[in-house]
C-alpha cells in the first residue's frame, strides 16, 4: 500500500499519473480517479464545511449522492463553478479544486463557532429570530446570515463557454447503466428499435465498476452495445427531469473532465422524446443516524467497497462498520478480502444470520451485535468510536480510522417521481418502491425495489444513552438538518412531511433528499407516532443533480437570446444615425439626431418638419391581417366595433377591437381592397394577439363563415410619408395611381404600381397631416424608400422616428392602445363612441358595454391636461388629485398617460385617465411629482388643428 | 424616374459549411397562402392538383392543415384570386425567405433546435414546426435536403442559430 492506494485493485490507469491542485497544495492521482478518490488515495480527509454549522466534513458517499464534498472547479476567467461534488469531478491535468464555505482556511474556519452555538440555531431560528425589526432584513439580516451560512460563492464574471443542444426521439430509452440500465438495453441491441442509453457516470456499468466479479460480463456488455448501430450510448451525461409524454431532459458534460477543453461546445443538452423509458437509476445506501456520524472518515459502507475496488483506495488501515442491514457485511468482508483490515462490526440487531457470523469469525472481525455507534472521536479525522448496548450499558471505545455505515438501501426514485408515477410502501426495504405508472415508463433493477442484498431493519436513529436533545445527529448533511430538528418540528405542530421539509429544510435544494429523505420520514413518522404511509413522502423535483445554467439556457444569450425583429428599412436607419427602441420584439427607429443633438431638439425639428413640409416614417412593424372570403366584412362587422358591410371597395375606416369584456385591446384602419378582401392592420405589439383572437371566434364560434385570415405583417414595408409636401413628393416618382385629391380621397386605399413594384398605397393620416402608407412587397422595401427619400430632397424630406410620431399623433388626439389604454377602458371611456356602430346587432364586446359597472358614473375618462406652467412636461404615470392639501393617502383620481412637449403648440400637452373627466371639463387638477405639485387644467383631447383642415387637402 | 427597385435580402450572400452540411439562402420564390374549405374549389380556382393529405406537396404546393396550403412556386407565376368563390388567395412572396439546409447531417442540425422526429419524415413532406422560438415551415426534398421557409424578420436568428448549432 503506497499512502491509501492498494496495489492491484481498481480500474484506473496507473501508467498515466495526474497532478492537480486542491486549496492549492498539489497532489496525484491516475487517469480514472475523482477529485474525491484521488484525495483519499493520498490521505485527504477533510473536504469541506457543512452549510450552517461549519463542521468539519469529509466524503460520505462515493456517487452524486454525496452531500459532503461540495468543491469549486476554476479553469481562467469566467470559467468558475461552485458546488460541484468531488465524487463526480474527475481529475485531469493541472485541475484547480477548492474547498468551500470557510474562512481564512479549510483546516481553521473561524465560523465554526456556529458549532457550538448551535443549540442557539434550531430549526425555524431565521424565521423566528430576523423578523424585526422588517427594515434590518435586506440590508444586515440576510447579508450577514448568507455570509455565514451557505454553499459556495456565485460566479462573478460572464460564463465565456458556449452551450449547445438537440432533440433526439428513440423507441427506448434507458437511465442509468448498471447491471439492470444495461440488460435492458441489450435486449434491444441489434434490433430496429431506436434505443438510447444514458449514464451520469464517465462508464457504463454502475455497481458493477465496484465489482471485479461482473467485470468480464460488463466488458462483454459494453462491446455488444457499443457494435449496435441502433443503441446510441450517452456517458457523462444526466437525466435531470422526466417532463409530459416522455420527454426527458439530460445534459451531457462534454469538456469538464478534459485538460484542453478546445473551442468546442461546454455541455449538450440532450431533449430526449421516448416511446417507451426504462429507468434503471439504481438504489442509494442509506447513513446511519448517530452522533458523530458526519465526522471525516464516517461513510456508506457500498462507498468504501467502491474506493477500493473502482479506484484501489482503501478508506483507512483499520476501518469499523456500523450496520443495521446485511449488505454492510459484505461489503466488510470484500473490503478484507481486499486487504484491509477490519476492526469491528457492530450491528444494531441482536441476530443476524449464522453466515455472517461464520465469515466474520473466519476473518478474525470482532461482531458487536445488538450494539450501536454512539460517539466518534477526532474531529478532521475518524481516531475511534465509542459503542454501547442498545440498552445504554457495556460502553465501550473500539480504535478504528475510518467507519462504513450500513443503513439499508433507498430505490431512487427521481424520475419515477417527476412522472408522476405513484409509489409504495415496502415495509421489508424500509422504502418507497414504484407502484403504478403515469407514463410508458417501467424500472428496472434495484430503483424497482428488486435488490439482492439481504435483509434489515430500519432505525430512525441509532439508541444512544446520551441526552438526545444535547447531540448532533445528522439526517441531511447537505442542509445541517439533524434528528432533533425533525423531533422539534413535529413538537411545533408540523404534522405533515411536506411541512417539515420546508420547516427544517430537510431534502431541499441541490441534494433532493438523496440520502436523508426515508431517515428524515422514519423520525418524523415516529415523533407523531403514525405509520409512515401517513406521514407521505416529500416530492422530487428536477432536476435530479444540480445542472448549469448555460447547459438550459444553450444559445440563448447575448444576441440571440431573444430574435429581435429589425424591418428591411432597419440598415437604412442605422447608416443615418437612428437611435432605437424596442417595441414588442421589434427595434424601431426612435429618433435620428443630427449634429449632436439630443433627443428633444431631434423630435422638435422632425415635428417641425412633418407639420412644415414632409416626414418620412418606417411604419412596416404594424401589424397587417389579410382577410378574405366571401364572408369577409360580415367577419369584421362581428369582430370590430365599427360597421364594415357598406364600405365601398378602395375605401379605408378606422376599427376598434374589444375583448369580450367590453374593453378596448386594438385599434387600426382597414382597407376594403375588393369586395372580398379587406387589407386590415393592428397595432405593432398586438399583431399576434389579434390575429389569434380572430382565428379563436372564427374556429370556435363561427365556423360557418367562408372566410379566412392570413398573417401580412412581414409581405409588406410600409412607408408613411406624412406633411403637407407628401403629395409633391410622391407625384415625382414613377406610379401609376392618381393622386389627385378628388381621385384619391382621404381614408381610401389605391392598387398600382410604384418605382416599379406593386403597391397598395393609403392615404391615412396619423399625424393629422395629409399623409400616405405606401406597403410594398418587403423586399422592395428599402430600394423603394431610398427613391422616395431622394424625391424628397427639394422638399428637406426628413425621416423621423418613433417618439415624433408619438407627439404629431397626440397633438391630433389619437390614442396608442396600451398607453392610453390599459385592458380596463371602454370605448365610451376613451372618447370613441363615434367608432360604435350604434345599428349593428352585435359585435365581440357590446354586451359587456351595458353592464351595471361600465355604464356607472365616475368611471375613468381619458380627457386632455394642459399645465398652468406651458413649459412643465408631466411626468407619464404621475398620479393626479383634486386638492393636493388633503392628508396622505390622498385620494387619487387617475393618472398621466401620455406627455409631450408640442414644438407645434409651443407647450406641454398630455392626456390622462381621470375619474369622471368628462364632466371636469376646465377644472384645474393637481399632479404631485417629485420636488413640486404642478396644476393642470382639463380639456379636450385635440390639441392641434380641431377642424382637420389639414388632411382634407 | 426611372424604375430602380432591386430586391433584397436579410439573409447573407455567402452560403457556410460544417462538418456533412451546408446553409444557403434559397433562390427566390412566388409565395401564395391558400385556404379553402372545400380544396376541390381551391384546386379548380388556381388550375392545379393538390396534396391529398397533410404535410404532402405536389408541384410546389404543400398542405399544412386540413384547409391551409402553401405554395412555393417559380418566381412570376400568377394565380388567380378566386374572387366570389369561397377562398382564400394571398400572395405572401415577400413575407418569408427561403433557407436550404443539405448534407449527411442536415437533419441532426435542424434537429439541434426543432422538435420533430426527422427520422418519421419521409422525403417530399412539408410542416409547420418551430425551431426553438422561431416558427418555420420545413419541407424535406430528400433524404438530405431540407428547405426551411421562415418569416423575414426572424431569418437572420435562425441563420446565426444554425451556424452557432453547426460548429
Amino acid at each position: 500500500m503506497s499512502g491509501y492506494r492498494v496495489t492491484g485493485a481498481g480500474r484506473v490507469d496507473r501508467a498515466r499519473t495526474v497532478a492537480f491542485t486542491f486549496d492549492g497544495q498539489t497532489y496525484q492521482g491516475y487517469e480514472g480517479d475523482t477529485l474525491a478518490s484521488a484525495l483519499l488515495a493520498s490521505g485527504v480527509t477533510l473536504f469541506g464545511r457543512s452549510f450552517k454549522y461549519h463542521r468539519p466534513r469529509g466524503v460520505m458517499a462515493a456517487g452524486v449522492e454525496d452531500a459532503n464534498a461540495l468543491v469549486s472547479v476554476t479553469r481562467g476567467p469566467g470559467r468558475f463553478t461552485p458546488n460541484l461534488r468531488a465524487t463526480a469531478v474527475e481529475i485531469y491535468e493541472g485541475l484547480e479544486a477548492s474547498s468551500q464555505n470557510r474562512w481564512p482556511s479549510l483546516k481553521t474556519d473561524m465560523l465554526a463557532v456556529n458549532d457550538r452555538l448551535g443549540m442557539f440555531f434550531p430549526a425555524g431560528f431565521y424565521n423566528k429570530t430576523f423578523m424585526w425589526p422588517r427594515s434590518f432584513w435586506e440590508k444586515l439580516y440576510e447579508p450577514t446570515i448568507r455570509k455565514m451560512a451557505g454553499l459556495g460563492n456565485s460566479p462573478t464574471e460572464i460564463d465565456p463557454d458556449h452551450y449547445t443542444a438537440a432533440y433526439v426521439h428513440c423507441d427506448l430509452l434507458v437511465v442509468g447503466a448498471g447491471r439492470a440500465g444495461l440488460e435492458a438495453a441489450l435486449a434491444e441491441a441489434g434490433s430496429d428499435k431506436r434505443v438510447i442509453l444514458i449514464d451520469e457516470q464517465n462508464e457504463l456499468g454502475g455497481w458493477a465498476l465496484s465489482d471485479p466479479d461482473q467485470a468480464q460480463w460488463l466488458a462483454q456488455s459494453v462491446a455488444t452495445l457499443t457494435a449496435a448501430a441502433n443503441v446510441r450510448i450517452l456517458t457523462r451525461c444526466t437525466a435531470f427531469g422526466f417532463y409530459h409524454d416522455n420527454f426527458v431532459g439530460a445534459v451531457e458534460r462534454l469538456t469538464d473532465h478534459l485538460a484542453q477543453p478546445g473551442s468546442g461546445a461546454r455541455e449538450k443538452l440532450w431533449r430526449i422524446r421516448a416511446g417507451e423509458v426504462v429507468l434503471a437509476q439504481g438504489a442509494i445506501e442509506r447513513p446511519l443516524v448517530f452522533e458523530g456520524n458526519d465526522t471525516p472518515g464516517v461513510m456508506l459502507a457500498s462507498a468504501a467497497r467502491t474506493w477500493l475496488y473502482r479506484y484501489g483506495v482503501a478508506i483507512g488501515r483499520r476501518p469499523a462498520l456500523m450496520a443495521s442491514h446485511d449488505s454492510g457485511w459484505q461489503d466488510a468482508f470484500a473490503m478484507a478480502a481486499g486487504g484491509v483490515t477490519i476492526s469491528a462490526i457492530v450491528d444494531v440487531r441482536d441476530t443476524v444470520d449464522d453466515a455472517l457470523l461464520r465469515q466474520a469469525a473466519d476473518l478474525g472481525i470482532a461482531v458487536h451485535l445488538g450494539s450501536s455507534v454512539i460517539g466518534v472521536s477526532g474531529r478532521h479525522k475518524v481516531t475511534g468510536v465509542e459503542i454501547a448496548a442498545n440498552s445504554g450499558t457495556g460502553r465501550k471505545r473500539i480504535a478504528c480510522d475510518a467507519l462504513m455505515m450500513a443503513g439499508g438501501w433507498t430505490p431512487t426514485l427521481h424520475l419515477w417521481s417527476h412522472s408522476k408515477g405513484t409509489i409504495a410502501w415496502d415495509e421489508s426495504l424500509g422504502a418507497y418502491v414504484p407502484d403504478k405508472a403515469n407514463e410508458n415508463v417501467r424500472c428496472a433493477g434495484a430503483c424497482s425495489g428488486q435488490m439482492d442484498l439481504g435483509t434489515g431493519v430500519v432505525v430512525p436513529a441509532l439508541p444512544t444513552p446520551k441526552d438526545a436533545s444535547r447531540i448532533k445527529a445528522f439526517v441531511d448533511f447537505q442542509n445541517d438538518v439533524t434528528a432533533k430538528d425533525i423531533g422539534l418540528a413535529v413538537r411545533e405542530g408540523f404534522k405533515s412531511i411536506e411541512h417539515v421539509k420546508r420547516y427544517t429544510t430537510n431534502g431541499m435544494a441541490t441534494d433532493q433528499g438523496k440520502t436523508s429523505n426515508i431517515n428524515g420520514l422514519q423520525l418524523a413518522a415516529t415523533a407523531l407516532g403514525r405509520p409512515v404511509v401517513d406521514v407521505g413522502l416529500t416530492t422530487f423535483r428536477p432536476p435530479y443533480t444540480p445542472q448549469t445554467f448555460g447547459a438550459l439556457a444553450g444559445h440563448a444569450k447575448d444576441a440571440l437570446f431573444q430574435a429581435t425583429r429589425k424591418t428591411g428599412i432597419d440598415g437604412w436607419a442605422q447608416d443615418n444615425g437612428a437611435v432605437f427602441e424596442p417595441v414588442s420584439q421589434w427595434r424601431r427607429a426612435w429618433y435620428f439626431p443630427q449634429d449632436g443633438e439630443d433627443m428633444h431638439a431631434a423630435v422638435n425639428r422632425e415635428c417641425r418638419a412633418v407639420r412644415e413640409s414632409v416626414g418620412i416614417f418606417d411604419a412596416s412593424t404594424l401589424g397587417k391581417i389579410e382577410v378574405v372570403g366571401p364572408d369577409a366584412a360580415e367577419f369584421l362587422n362581428r369582430m370590430y366595433t365599427n360597421p364594415w358591410k357598406m364600405l365601398e371597395p378602395g375605401r379605408c375606416r378606422y376599427g376598434l377591437l374589444l375583448r369580450e369584456d367590453g374593453f378596448i385591446t386594438d385599434d387600426g384602419v382597414a382597407g376594403r381592397i375588393s369586395p372580398n378582401r379587406f387589407h386590415v392592420t393592428t397595432t405593432t405589439g398586438g399583431a399576434a394577439r389579434v390575429l389569434a383572437m380572430m382565428e379563436d371566434y372564427l374556429q370556435t364560434e363561427w365556423p360557418d363563415l367562408d372566410v379566412w385570415l392570413t398573417s401580412t405583417t412581414e409581405q409588406w414595408s410600409v412607408i408613411a410619408l406624412q406633411g403637407p409636401r407628401a403629395r409633391d413628393v410622391l407625384s415625382a416618382l414613377d406610379t401609376d395611381i392618381d393622386l389627385s385629391p378628388e381621385a384619391f380621397p382621404h381614408m381610401s386605399v389605391r392598387l398600382g404600381q410604384i418605382c416599379g413594384v406593386p403597391v397598395r398605397l393609403f392615404r391615412v393620416s396619423f399625424t393629422g397631416e395629409l399623409g400616405f402608407e405606401i406597403n410594398v412587397p418587403a423586399e422592395y422595401g428599402p430600394a423603394v424608400w431610398k427613391q422616395i427619400v431622394a424625391a424628397g430632397q427639394p422638399y428637406g424630406i426628413t425621416p423621423y422616428g418613433t417618439e415624433t410620431m408619438h407627439v404629431l399623433r397626440a397633438e391630433k388626439g389619437y390614442i396608442i392602445v396600451g398607453q392610453d389604454t390599459d385592458g380596463t377602458v371602454t370605448p365610451m371611456d376613451a372618447g370613441l363612441n363615434w367608432a360604435i356602430g350604434k345599428k349593428k346587432k352585435d359585435f365581440v364586446g357590446k354586451r359587456s358595454l351595458a353592464r351595471p359597472d361600465i355604464v356607472a358614473p365616475g368611471r375613468k375618462h381619458l380627457v386632455g391636461l394642459l399645465t398652468e406652467d406651458p413649459s412643465l412636461v408631466l411626468e407619464e404615470g404621475a398620479q393626479i388629485v383634486a386638492d393636493p392639501a388633503q392628508p396622505v393617502p390622498m385620494t387619487m383620481l387617475g393618472h398621466v398617460t401620455s406627455s409631450y412637449w408640442s414644438e407645434a403648440l409651443g407647450r406641454s400637452i398630455a392626456f390622462a385617465l381621470v375619474a369622471g373627466g368628462q364632466e371636469r371639463m376646465d377644472e384645474t387638477l393637481h399632479i404631485p411629482m417629485p420636488g413640486a405639485v404642478h396644476k393642470a387644467q382639463v380639456s379636450g383631447m385635440v390639441f392641434f388643428d380641431p377642424e382637420g383642415a389639414r388632411i382634407n387637402v | 424616374m426611372s424604375s430602380l427597385s432591386v430586391s433584397t435580402s436579410p439573409l447573407p450572400d455567402e452560403p457556410f459549411a460544417a462538418d456533412g452540411v451546408r446553409v444557403s439562402r434559397s433562390a427566390a420564390l412566388q409565395r401564395y397562402s391558400l385556404r379553402a374549405r372545400d380544396p376541390a374549389k381551391l384546386a379548380a380556382v388556381v388550375g392545379r392538383e393538390l396534396p391529398g393529405r397533410i404535410g404532402g406537396v405536389t408541384d410546389g404546393i404543400a398542405q399544412l392543415g386540413p384547409d391551409e396550403f402553401l405554395a412555393l412556386l417559380p418566381v412570376g407565376t400568377q394565380l388567380p384570386s378566386g374572387e366570389e368563390e369561397p377562398v382564400s388567395v394571398v400572395d405572401i412572396s415577400s413575407r418569408a425567405v427561403g433557407i436550404t439546409v443539405e448534407g449527411e447531417g442536415a437533419a441532426a442540425l435542424i434537429m439541434s433546435g426543432c422538435p420533430l422526429d426527422l427520422d418519421r419524415m419521409a422525403p417530399g413532406q412539408a410542416t409547420r414546426t418551430i425551431y426553438e422560438t422561431v416558427e418555420m415551415v420545413l419541407v424535406r426534398e430528400s433524404e438530405t435536403r431540407f428547405h426551411i421557409e421562415v418569416w423575414r424578420s426572424f431569418a437572420p436568428w435562425l441563420w446565426q442559430s444554425l451556424r452557432l448549432s453547426a460548429e
